[in-house]
């Protein structure tokens, strides 16, 4: 009875698999527009007339009820919403009520969006980074917020618009998507150089490099040259730590004036001329036992505040987090962050950070939605939502006012500020983590890993990689 | 009278088929819960499984591409096909071979070198199967298949060896026995995901992580670990590349985990199996001058037979499955070398969202796996002991 079962078993694969490979093969899937529908054409007079702007909006009434799908936790954070989202509903002249939920980190939000997309379940707002909506919009289904940006009556003013930092307003407009606008950033954080201004005097240095062989110095003499205050027993002493992390990547590209994505193109650029200079420099400091590995999890923190780490990039999120360190063993030292040493005039300054998005539903509660986050991302509610979150607020007009009430490092926290205009940013692309954690982060690896191997080759296959992972992506556009 | 008793029979006989009826049908719903469940969540997922993967279904599903998600593993069908005739032809010399062992007849000479040519003829039709696949299909998934072989060979074997020494231990009278018994089995009852993080501390690559800590006691630099891809033979100085060179140390950290989770389990499995080898085969083999190593290897490894052939089936299926360990223990310097087949479908699925390609790569490996079953079945369960 067994082995019969077993063979029914057998036959039914091997028939689906047979029937598989008698289906006409497909090289590249590709969904067909839809033939248009072609009718039997009137005839009629033909009536010339100009042809009058018609308001999609004109008669739209927004609907009453929304709900907002965050991932925010935290007593300040949690408090922050809720008072924003309070005196929305009691202000709004639309009578529209908000209802802010919870829905987990950001990769529970992405995953419970992806069965329920163009169903009359998607939440009216949600939280999401750039290539997660993209890959939301495969399916086209996200609003695309161009249509009542600039709308007479909804949208919003050129002032409130030239207010956000020019970076910040740009990386929610999707060129795989015809520059549609699928997002609007609340906040955002920036990778920063961290350093160590004590250890720094100690070698004779007054300020952080501000260019790659600056920074090569430095970190070659730290790696010599043990800091004075280091906590006994730690590790030794080294000049920088990178992690394996695509945003390393892409901050060290940028800093050297390329960029990871052409725009134009619509291709990854992972071998340009300025990744290869930039990840040439890197291996050269391994090479010469200037810079290793981040060892564990946020190991780079704790070796910068052991005083074992003369620099590390990292994110602006983490500036409370390394001041606890430099805290913690009681010897603390004088520290800031800086603008990553760049070969470019000014410096390019790698940003990122959830947006909100508004999937597609109906036109009530698109309008509502957009009503809601024009009022989270205004002037003053950003600013109360900077000061209770810690992020960086979108606005300049107030950034000043967040900077200095910010309870940490405050010389740290406004040199990030006042970087904030050269943010760039990586793609929002579909597929944009595979790539991520499956081709970057393991050339990454590969380059630090044999300081002898060819840096350009290595990431000329790397890009052949990211970009056949985006064509796949890209193949079921709708 | 004889009419009589036809009518009685044919009655009995009816009352019999009623009640058999009834037995069938009481019989069938009480088995139905039971079938529901194994249907609803676990023959129809295979079967969803099997129907996506036959479509380009990426964030929704797109058009029948057929077998398509499976060319993209295999290269192409002829590569699957040399490969299966290779694993045939393996299959059939293994048998000849082995029929000739069983012959005592004079033309078992004859067999055994026809199963020895058939075999070596069998290997290299599936190694050159394997070459085309690798050349022409998905290297990601091909490579995972041979981590996921380097993790089932590291660890199912070196758990079954503890297991039964420490249950043989255990079983001996030992005073805290009942303590170690828990100790043992302490690690898999704790959630994998908290004691992973715990290696994960412990082999960190940083120079005081408490691994490094402990081979500087001899004299051994700090290695990296958990971060470390090279092939553990390349670091104790073997220059070897591809197979021959095994597993890298970042999946040898993540083999002792495997390793430390499942003794116990073992262990417990082991000592019940022990408790039920009667005691008067170990004193009829004491009477009869037998030592302890030989009451062990002629009594206790056959008698326990059964459980070991269980725990072997478990420990290879569980291992080709593994996830969440792996999934925390990785690091993204050990590139693709911890990458394990259960890994590489997760990525495929929730990092790439292409979910019919993932599906397509699902059901390969259920497949090896129900192969590998099957196999294990046929060459352990015939040499199992039931008494």
């Amino acid at each position: 009875m067994r082995r019969k079962l077993f063979s029914l078993f057998a036959v039914v694969m091997i028939a689906a698999l047979v029937l598989g490979a008698c289906a006409k093969p497909t090289e590249v899937p590709v969904v067909e527009p839809e033939a248009p529908v072609v009718e039997e054409p009137v005839v009629e007079e033909p009536v010339v007339e100009e042809p009058a702007e018609v308001d999609p909006w004109a008669d739209v009434v927004p609907a009453k009820e929304i709900v907002w799908w965050h991932q925010h936790t935290g007593t300040e954070r949690e408090a922050a919403i809720e008072k924003i989202i309070s005196d929305f509903n009691a202000t709004n002249e639309y009578g529209i009520t908000v209802t802010a939920e919870y829905a987990g980190g950001y990769g529970d939000i992405f995953n419970k969006m992806l069965p329920i997309l163009n169903t009359p379940d998607v939440p009216d707002v949600v939280v999401g980074y750039q290539n997660q909506v993209a890959t939301y919009q495969l399916a086209d289904a996200m609003f695309d917020m161009n249509e009542l940006m600039d709308h007479p009556v909804y949208g919003m003013s050129k002032e409130e618009q030239e207010d956000f930092f020019p970076g910040f307003f740009a990386q929610d407009v999707l060129s795989l998507f015809d520059n549609q606008r699928l997002g609007l950033a609340p906040n955002r954080s920036m990778e920063v150089l961290y350093y160590n201004m004590d250890w720094l005097k100690e070698l004779g240095y007054d300020a952080p490099p501000t260019t790659p062989a600056e920074f090569k110095e430095m970190a070659c003499a730290a790696a010599a040259t043990p800091f004075s205050g280091a906590t006994e027993g730690a590790a030794s002493p080294t000049g920088y730590q990178l992690s394996i992390d695509t945003s390393r990547f892409a901050s060290w590209t940028f800093a050297f004036g390329g960029d990871i994505f052409d725009y134009t193109a619509n291709q990854f650029t992972l071998n340009s001329d300025a990744a290869v200079e930039a990840w040439t420099f890197i291996q050269g400091l391994f090479a010469d036992g200037c810079a290793r590995l981040v060892t564990e999890a946020y190991g780079d923190q704790t070796d910068f505040g052991n005083g074992t780490l003369l620099f590390t990039v990292g994110s602006s999120s983490g500036l409370p987090y390394y001041g606890n360190a430099v805290e913690a063993d009681g010897t603390p030292f004088e520290w800031s962050v800086a603008a990553i040493p760049h070969t470019t005039p000014d410096p390019v300054m790698n940003i990122y950070g959830a947006s909100v998005s508004i999937p597609k539903s109906t036109p009530e509660r698109e309008l509502a939605a957009w009503e809601f986050i024009k009022y989270y991302t205004s002037a003053p509610v950003n600013a109360l939502w900077a000061k209770a979150s810690g992020y960086f607020p979108v606005k300049a007009s107030i950034a000043d006012e967040v900077a200095a009430e910010f309870a940490g490092n405050k010389e740290a926290y406004a040199t990030a500020i006042f970087l904030l205009p050269y943010g760039v940013f990586e793609p929002p692309v579909p597929g944009y983590d595979f790539v991520r954690d499956n081709v970057i982060e393991v050339v990454m690896t590969s380059i630090v890993d044999d300081v002898t191997a060819d840096v350009k080759a290595l990431l000329d296959e790397a890009n052949i990689n990211a970009n056949t992972i985006l064509a796949e992506q890209l193949s079921q556009i709708q | 009278m004889e009419s009589n008793r036809e009518l009685i029979t044919t009655k009995h006989r009816g009352a019999f088929k009623q009640q058999a009826l009834r037995d069938q049908v009481t019989g069938i719903l009480f088995t139905l819960p039971a079938l529901l469940i194994i249907f609803v969540f676990g023959i129809f997922p295979i079967g969803y499984s099997i129907y996506m993967s036959l479509f380009n279904w990426q964030v929704t599903k797109g058009p029948y591409v057929g077998g398509q998600n499976y060319l993209l593993i295999f290269g192409s069908w002829s590569n699957l096909l040399v490969l299966l005739a290779g694993l045939g032809l393996f299959v059939l010399g293994f048998f000849v071979w082995r029929k000739a062992f069983q012959s005592l007849n004079n033309g078992s000479r004859l067999a055994h070198i026809a199963g020895a040519l058939v075999l070596i003829l069998g290997g290299v039709i599936f190694v050159t199967g394997w070459g085309l696949m690798y050349e022409t299909g998905n290297k990601d998934f091909l490579n995972s298949l041979i981590v996921t072989l380097y993790y089932a060979l590291g660890t199912v074997p070196a758990e079954i060896i503890l297991g039964l020494v420490l249950a043989y231990i255990l079983y001996q009278d030992i005073v805290g026995k009942e303590a170690f018994r828990m100790i043992y089995f302490l690690p898999y009852i704790t959630p994998s995901i908290s004691t992973a993080v715990v290696f994960q501390i412990i082999f960190s690559s940083r120079e005081t992580s408490l691994a490094n800590q402990l081979i500087g006691f001899f004299g051994i630099d700090p290695l990296r670990w958990r971060f470390e891809p090279k092939p553990v033979l390349n670091l104790l100085g073997f220059d070897v590349s591809g197979l021959a060179g095994g597993p890298s140390l970042a999946l040898l950290t993540i083999i002792f985990f495997g390793i430390w989770s499942f003794v116990g389990y073992n262990t417990v499995i082991f000592l019940s199996g022990l408790g039920n080898i009667p005691k008067e085969i170990y004193e009829a083999a004491e009477m009869d001058g037998g030592s302890k190593w030989d009451r062990f290897w002629h009594i206790t490894i056959p008698m326990i037979s059964p459980v070991t052939f269980y725990l072997t089936l478990i420990g290879f299926i569980g291992t080709f499955k593994a996830f969440n360990h792996i999934y925390v223990m990785r690091t993204p310097s050990a590139q693709n070398t911890v990458v394990t087949t259960s890994l590489l479908v997760f990525d495929r699925f929730y990092k790439a969202n292409q979910y019919s390609v993932a599906t397509a790569q699902a059901i390969v490996l259920f497949v090896i796996i129900l192969g590998l079953t099957l196999a294990q079945n046929k060459l352990m369960g015939e040499r199992v002991f039931y008494g």
